[in-house]
């Protein structure tokens, strides 16, 4: 067998370049790609912890972004708005597997009555976002993972200062009923 | 026993870095974040988990493999009213709605045998001009990257052939995995060649097949023709 008129690119996994010449991606998606797609992608890891469905939904955030180019052109902040838009789809779902996304809490619950090691802070966040009311959960990753302060939240959610607080409040309430602890969590 | 979540520091946000990182901040503000980070361990350690974020990304998701499963999700919507309000959006992101660019897809075995028929397979290509659908008929650039996404229809094997007149070449033989393949490969010849892609729940002997018949029975066969 032949391989004369055929050539695997290697290195196309890596996005290496393969042909004689570079082939700049240009346009919209690879800006994007560049400028966005990791901080996108690192979302989908943490909020989902699973790199084959943090991938998909990566590419599906994309496409969403690309549905709603205006209000991404129109944002402040593109990069609040683009991991909004990731957060809001990884959260949902989490929301469609919440059985699992529970176990993993009552999991580290039991850890925890063990008095074994903290867990990592952020891990700890994302799993009580699973005890937390959906409109809590937002709030709580700008908050505790963007690390937005509140007025910054209140503007990008187009919400009201005591509304934003109102939420963060339910979350750690929420947080400390699942944890049976008392949690520091800024000047709420 | 306390527990700290976290939450913005004094002067530390993730979310601020990111922006000063992307080139969203300005003036003043930019400034102040710079001279922060300066001293700042917290932001510096945001500074590492955002390089490694970099790194994961071109590591597992390489840009053509991630535009050709944006294009292919953009393509996979039906949506008429859409393409026509975003078409020249999308030239402008390099990517392309081409209709019908489906392969052919042609049971290889008799109609006495049940075909599942639920395969697909979509071919990709980059060039100067972008990550796109390959249009029926289109002549291939040279140096153009091939990239072939999966649609198994539950089938457990694929193999992917290149057919070119005196000639074959196994682009890949594995498991029927959904998606794009993992590794994108160039068209070197001249004239035309067909791509062969076959669909099957028993092994498949790549290495033998020639035409769509000598695929396994049960198999799907999809095939496309390169044009250069």
């Amino acid at each position: 067998m032949s391989v004369v008129g055929l050539r695997v690119v290697t290195g196309g996994r890596a996005g290496e370049v393969a042909g004689p010449g570079p082939l700049a991606p240009a346009g919209l998606l690879a800006e994007l790609y560049e400028t966005h797609a990791a901080a996108v992608y690192g979302r989908c890891r943490y909020l989902l912890k699973d790199d084959a469905e943090a991938k998909d939904a990566l590419q599906d955030v994309f496409v969403k972004v690309l549905h709603a180019l205006p209000g991404f052109r129109a944002a402040a902040s593109p990069s609040t708005w683009i991991l909004r838009i990731a957060t809001h789809h990884c959260l949902n779902l989490l929301r469609s597997r919440k059985a699992l996304w529970r176990e993993q809490l009552r999991m580290v619950q039991a850890e925890r009555r063990q008095e074994t090691e903290s867990p990592d802070r952020r891990e700890l966040v994302r799993l009580l976002l699973a005890a937390a009311p959906e409109e809590a959960q937002e709030v709580a990753v700008l908050y505790f993972v963007d690390e937005l302060t509140q007025a910054e939240i209140a503007q990008e959610l187009g919400r009201s200062l005591p509304t934003v607080r109102k939420r963060l409040r339910e979350f750690l309430a929420c947080a400390r009923e699942a944890l049976g602890v008392t949690l520091e969590g800024g000047d709420l | 026993m306390n527990l700290d979540l976290g939450g913005p520091g004094a002067g530390c946000s993730s979310m601020r870095v990111r922006r000063l990182l992307a080139g969203e901040l300005s003036g003043v503000e930019k400034e102040r974040t710079e001279a922060h980070l300066a001293g700042c361990a917290r932001c510096a350690v945001v500074q590492q988990e955002i390089a490694a974020e970099r790194e994961a990304l071109r590591r597992d998701v390489p840009f053509p493999q991630f535009a050709a499963a944006v294009a292919e999700k953009l393509a996979a919507r039906p949506q008429r009213s859409f393409v026509a309000r975003w078409a020249p959006l999308l030239a402008a992101a390099g990517l392309a709605l081409v209709a019908g660019t489906a392969l052919v897809l042609r049971p290889a075995d008799t109609e006495v045998t049940r075909s599942k028929g639920g395969g697909a397979a979509q071919l990709f290509v980059q060039d100067q001009g972008g990550v796109r659908e390959v249009a029926p008929g289109e002549m291939l650039a040279p140096g153009a990257r091939l990239l072939l996404s999966l649609q198994p229809g539950g089938h457990k094997r694929a193999a992917a052939i290149l057919l070119e007149p005196g000639e074959a070449s196994v682009v890949y033989d594995g498991p029927a995995r959904s998606g794009t393949l993992p590794e994108a490969f160039e068209w070197t010849g001249q004239g035309e060649a067909t791509l062969l892609v076959v669909l099957s729940d028993s092994p498949v002997d790549a290495k033998s097949i020639r035409s769509a018949a000598d695929a396994p029975r049960g198999a799907d066969v999809l095939s496309v023709t390169l044009r250069r």
